[in-house]
C-alpha cells in the first residue's frame, strides 16, 4: 500500500490530501474526485466569480430575496448557530470590514468610515427562510470563506470514505481532517507552526479521527503602520481582533473546530480560553506574551 | 457567557444537516437519454397459415431529467416516444399436422407511441413522498395513470419502508374497427397498491423484499385477435426479492433477483434475473446477465381459436397467456467519469414451451425470439 | 428488527453499519435500480410480451403493446 500525496492550491491556500492505496490509477481516479469537489465548493461560494451564490446573494442585497440549494441553506444554519454560540462575534456579513482596513493605512480610519460599514454588518438583521436569503441593505454581503474551506476538508475526507479509504487526511490550508492511520499503524501527525517564529513547529500533535484546525494573525493579516493585526475584524466594534495569537483546536469536525478557532480568536484573551475550557475539547492557544495554554501543550 | 458545555453540541447538531455528512447525494440534477432498437425474429413460413411472416420492429427514444428544487424537492420529468413497424398473430387454427398454425396481420402496421411523466417529490429529515402523472397516447391506445408513493427511512437509514398507490385509465380506439367487426371504442382500467422493504444486511449487502396487487377491469380483451374473449376483471399479485452484493476480493458486484407472480386467470410465474457487475479499470464496467422466465397457461387458453364456443365464453389463442418459458441472455458495457456515464448492451431473449414450469400442450407457434439493443448517456450536474 | 435479522442470518449476517461505513452501499452497481430508463423499458417490454408484471412498484402509463 503506497502512500499517495497529493499537493495543489485551492481557496487561497496550499493544500494537500494523503491516502493509502496500492492502485495507481485508482489512486488518480480518487484525488481527481477530491479536486472535483473541492473545486466545485471553491467556485460555488467563490467571492471572485460572478455566477457565485455568495455573489449571486450578495448582487441582490437591497432588493429581492435569493433562493438557495439546501447545501448553501444548511451553511447559513450553521452559521446561525455560530453566531448565536459567540454572542454575535461570529458573523459572516462582516466581510465588508474588510473595507475599513486596507493596505497602507498609516493609521486607524476615521470614525465616520466605521459608522458607514458597521451600518451594513450585522447577521441578525438577516432575513432567512428555509430555501432564501435576503440581505436588507444596498451594501451588505456575505462571505462564506469562514466555514466554507473547512467544510470542504470535511466533504472531501467524507467522499475518501465512501469511497473505501480508511486512513487519509485532507489539508486544506492548515484545516485539517483525518480518518484512520499511518501505515506503521501510528496516528497522523500534524505540525503546529510558532506564530512568532515563521518555519518553526510549536507543537506535534497526533490525531486520531477527527479533524484540527489553526487559526493565527501570522498567516493572513492586517496591518497598520508597522504592527500587525489577525484577518478577523470584531463585527460589533469593527476593529481586528487582538488577542490571543493562535488557536489550535481539535474536533470530531473540521468546520467545528474552525469555528471554534474563530470564535476563540475574536474573544477577549480571558474569555477565550473560558470559552476553549467549556468546550471540553483538546486545544492549545498562544497569547499575545507568547504563553500556552490548553491540554495540547507538551504533547 | 453561553453555557459553553452546550456549543460543541449546537455546532455539531447544526453541521449534521450539511450534504457531507447527511450522507444524502449534494443536490444535482441528471439528464438521461436513452435510444434502443428492438427486434424480433421472423416466425418460420411453416407454422403461419397467412398473413406476413415478419414480426415487430420498435425503436424507442427514451429522456429524463430529475432535478432538485429548493432545499426539499425534486421534479423528474420523462418522455418516450416509440415507433413501431410489423405484423403481429391475428389467431391460430389446427394445421394439417394437428399443431396449431398462426394466421399473422398482413403487411406493415406502422404505429407511434409518446409518452410523457411528471412526478415531484418532497423530502423530510426520514421520509420522501411523491405525485406523479403520466400521459401515454397512440393511434388506438391512450391512458392516463397517477401514483402517490411514500418512502420511510427507519434505524438510521439502514432500514426503508415503501408504499405506492397508482390508477390508470385507458381508452382503446382499434384502427379498422368497422372493416374488421372490431369494437369501435373500449375502457380499462388498473388500480394497483404496492409496498417494499429495503434492509441494508452489512456493509457489502442488500436486500429488498416487495408485493404488488393489482385489479384490472373494463374491456380487456386483445381487440385485434379473430377470437379473443377474457373475463371482465382480473386480479394479480407478485411478490420479488432483489439482493445486492458486493465482493472487495473481486471488485464486483451480485444482483440476484427473483419474482412470484399469480393471478386469478389461471396464470402464475417465476422470473429469476441474475447478473454479475464487474469493475474493471477506471471507469469500466461489464455486466454479463441471465433472465429465465416460466408461466403456466391461463384457465381459458386455447391452442387453437374454437368458433363453435359461445362468444361471451372465455378463450383466447394469444401466446401470451399460453404455458411455456423463456431464456435471456445479453452483455452491458459501462464507462463512468464524475459527470457522465455512457452504457451499451444487447440482450437476447428466446422461448420456448420446454422451459415453462406447466406447459401447454403444444408449443405455441407465436412464441417469441428477440434482439435488444439500448445505448444510454447520462449527464450528472 | 431481531428476529428479522435472525432469518436474514444466513445471508451474510445483519451487522450494524458505521455511518463511514457506508462506501461500498453508496456504489452504481450496489444500488437497487442503477438505470432508470433502462429498467422502465425492459419492464415495458415483458410486460408487454409476457404475462406477468409488478412485484416491484406500480407501472406507468399503459399501452396497447401487441
Amino acid at each position: 500500500m503506497q502512500l499517495r500525496y497529493v499537493r495543489f492550491r485551492a481557496m487561497g491556500c496550499p493544500c494537500e490530501i494523503r491516502f493509502f492505496h496500492r492502485d495507481d490509477a485508482e489512486a488518480d481516479r480518487l484525488a481527481d474526485i477530491c479536486l472535483t469537489e473541492i473545486r466545485r465548493l471553491e467556485t460555488k461560494y467563490s467571492r471572485y466569480l460572478p455566477g457565485s451564490v455568495t455573489n449571486r446573494i450578495n448582487d441582490a442585497a437591497g432588493r429581492d430575496p435569493v433562493m438557495v440549494d439546501q447545501e448553501t441553506s444548511a451553511l447559513l444554519d450553521y452559521a446561525q448557530t455560530c453566531f448565536d454560540q459567540s454572542e454575535g462575534l461570529f458573523d459572516i456579513t462582516s466581510g465588508v470590514l474588510r473595507h475599513l482596513w486596507h493596505d497602507r493605512l498609516i493609521d486607524t480610519p476615521p470614525l465616520s468610515e466605521f459608522q458607514k460599514w458597521l451600518a451594513v454588518v450585522g447577521w441578525q438583521k438577516v432575513h432567512r427562510t428555509a430555501t432564501s436569503i435576503a440581505l436588507p441593505l444596498v451594501g451588505m454581503e456575505i462571505d462564506f470563506g469562514g466555514v466554507v474551506k473547512e467544510y470542504a476538508a470535511d466533504a472531501t475526507l467524507e467522499l475518501l470514505s465512501q469511497e473505501g479509504i480508511r486512513d487519509c487526511l485532507v489539508n486544506l490550508g492548515g484545516d485539517i481532517a483525518v480518518l484512520g492511520r499511518l501505515a506503521n499503524g501510528q496516528p497522523w501527525e500534524v505540525g503546529i507552526t510558532h506564530p512568532e517564529l515563521p518555519g518553526q513547529v510549536i507543537a506535534c500533535i497526533q490525531v486520531g479521527s477527527g479533524a484540527i484546525t489553526t487559526s493565527g494573525g501570522y498567516e493572513r493579516f492586517i496591518s497598520i503602520g508597522d504592527k500587525k493585526f489577525s484577518h478577523l475584524i470584531n463585527p460589533l466594534t469593527g476593529t481586528p481582533a487582538d488577542n490571543l495569537q493562535s488557536v489550535t483546536v481539535v474536533a470530531p469536525k473540521a468546520i467545528i473546530a474552525g469555528s471554534i478557532c474563530t470564535i476563540s480568536m475574536l474573544h477577549k484573551e480571558a474569555e477565550a480560553l473560558d470559552f476553549l475550557n467549556g468546550t471540553n475539547l483538546p486545544f492549545l492557544s498562544v497569547d499575545k506574551q507568547g504563553k500556552c495554554h490548553g491540554s495540547l501543550q507538551g504533547e | 457567557m453561553k453555557h459553553k458545555s452546550t456549543t460543541v453540541a449546537a455546532l455539531t447538531g447544526a453541521a449534521m444537516s450539511l450534504p457531507a455528512f447527511s450522507g444524502t447525494q449534494p443536490a444535482e440534477s441528471t439528464l438521461s437519454v436513452s435510444f434502443s432498437q428492438y427486434r424480433e425474429a421472423d416466425i418460420p413460413k411453416d407454422e403461419v397459415v397467412a398473413g406476413s411472416h415478419e414480426r415487430y420492429d420498435i425503436e424507442v427514444g427514451k429522456f429524463r431529467l430529475v432535478t432538485p428544487l429548493g432545499a426539499d424537492w425534486s421534479l423528474a420529468v420523462d418522455a418516450t416516444r416509440e415507433t413501431m413497424s410489423g405484423a403481429s398473430p391475428w389467431g391460430t387454427l389446427y394445421g394439417a399436422t394437428g399443431e396449431p398454425n398462426l394466421i399473422m396481420s398482413g403487411a406493415t402496421i406502422s404505429d407511434s407511441r409518446t409518452e410523457v411523466a411528471l412526478s415531484s417529490t418532497r423530502y423530510t429529515d426520514n421520509a420522501s413522498y411523491t405525485l406523479g402523472v403520466a400521459r401515454s397516447e397512440e393511434d388506438d391506445y391512450k391512458a392516463t395513470s397517477y401514483r402517490i408513493a411514500g418512502e420511510w427511512d427507519r434505524d438510521n437509514k439502514l432500514s426503508t419502508i415503501a408504499l405506492g398507490f397508482s390508477y390508470s385509465s385507458d381508452e382503446l380506439s382499434p384502427t379498422e374497427a368497422v372493416l374488421f367487426g372490431r369494437v369501435p371504442e373500449a375502457s380499462r382500467r388498473s388500480r394497483s397498491i404496492s409496498g417494499s422493504w429495503t434492509q441494508v444486511l452489512g456493509k457489502n449487502a442488500v436486500l429488498q423484499s416487495g408485493i404488488s396487487l393489482t385489479k384490472k377491469d373494463g374491456y380487456l380483451d386483445d381487440p385485434y385477435k379473430l377470437r379473443d374473449v377474457r373475463p371482465d376483471e382480473r386480479t394479480q399479485w407478485a411478490v420479488s426479492l432483489r439482493y445486492r452484493r458486493f465482493y472487495d476480493n473481486r471488485n464486483a458486484a451480485l444482483h440476484l433477483d427473483y419474482r412470484y407472480y399469480d393471478d386469478d386467470w389461471g396464470i402464475d410465474s417465476h422470473t429469476i434475473d441474475l447478473s454479475w457487475h464487474q469493475n474493471l479499470g477506471i471507469g469500466f464496467q461489464l455486466v454479463p446477465r441471465v433472465r429465465i422466465y416460466s408461466q403456466a397457461e391461463a384457465s381459458f387458453f386455447e391452442a387453437a381459436d374454437d368458433y363453435t364456443l359461445p362468444k361471451n365464453q372465455p378463450q383466447s389463442s394469444d401466446f401470451r397467456l399460453s404455458g411455456y418459458g423463456a431464456l435471456s441472455v445479453g452483455l452491458k458495457a459501462i464507462y463512468r467519469i464524475p459527470a457522465w456515464t455512457v452504457s451499451l448492451s444487447v440482450d437476447q431473449y428466446r422461448s420456448d414451451e420446454r422451459f415453462g414450469h406447466n406447459k401447454s400442450r403444444y408449443e405455441h407457434p407465436a412464441l417469441l425470439d428477440f434482439t435488444l439493443t439500448n445505448l444510454g448517456l447520462e449527464y450528472r450536474f | 428488527m431481531r428476529l428479522m435479522c435472525l432469518v436474514l442470518i444466513f445471508l451474510g449476517g445483519c451487522e450494524t453499519v458505521k455511518p463511514w461505513e457506508r462506501g461500498t452501499l453508496a456504489r452504481p452497481e450496489m444500488q437497487l435500480d442503477s438505470d432508470p430508463l433502462e429498467t422502465k423499458l425492459r419492464e415495458q417490454v415483458y410486460q408487454s410480451k409476457e404475462a406477468a408484471s409488478g412485484g416491484n412498484g406500480a407501472a406507468g402509463a399503459g399501452c396497447g403493446c401487441n
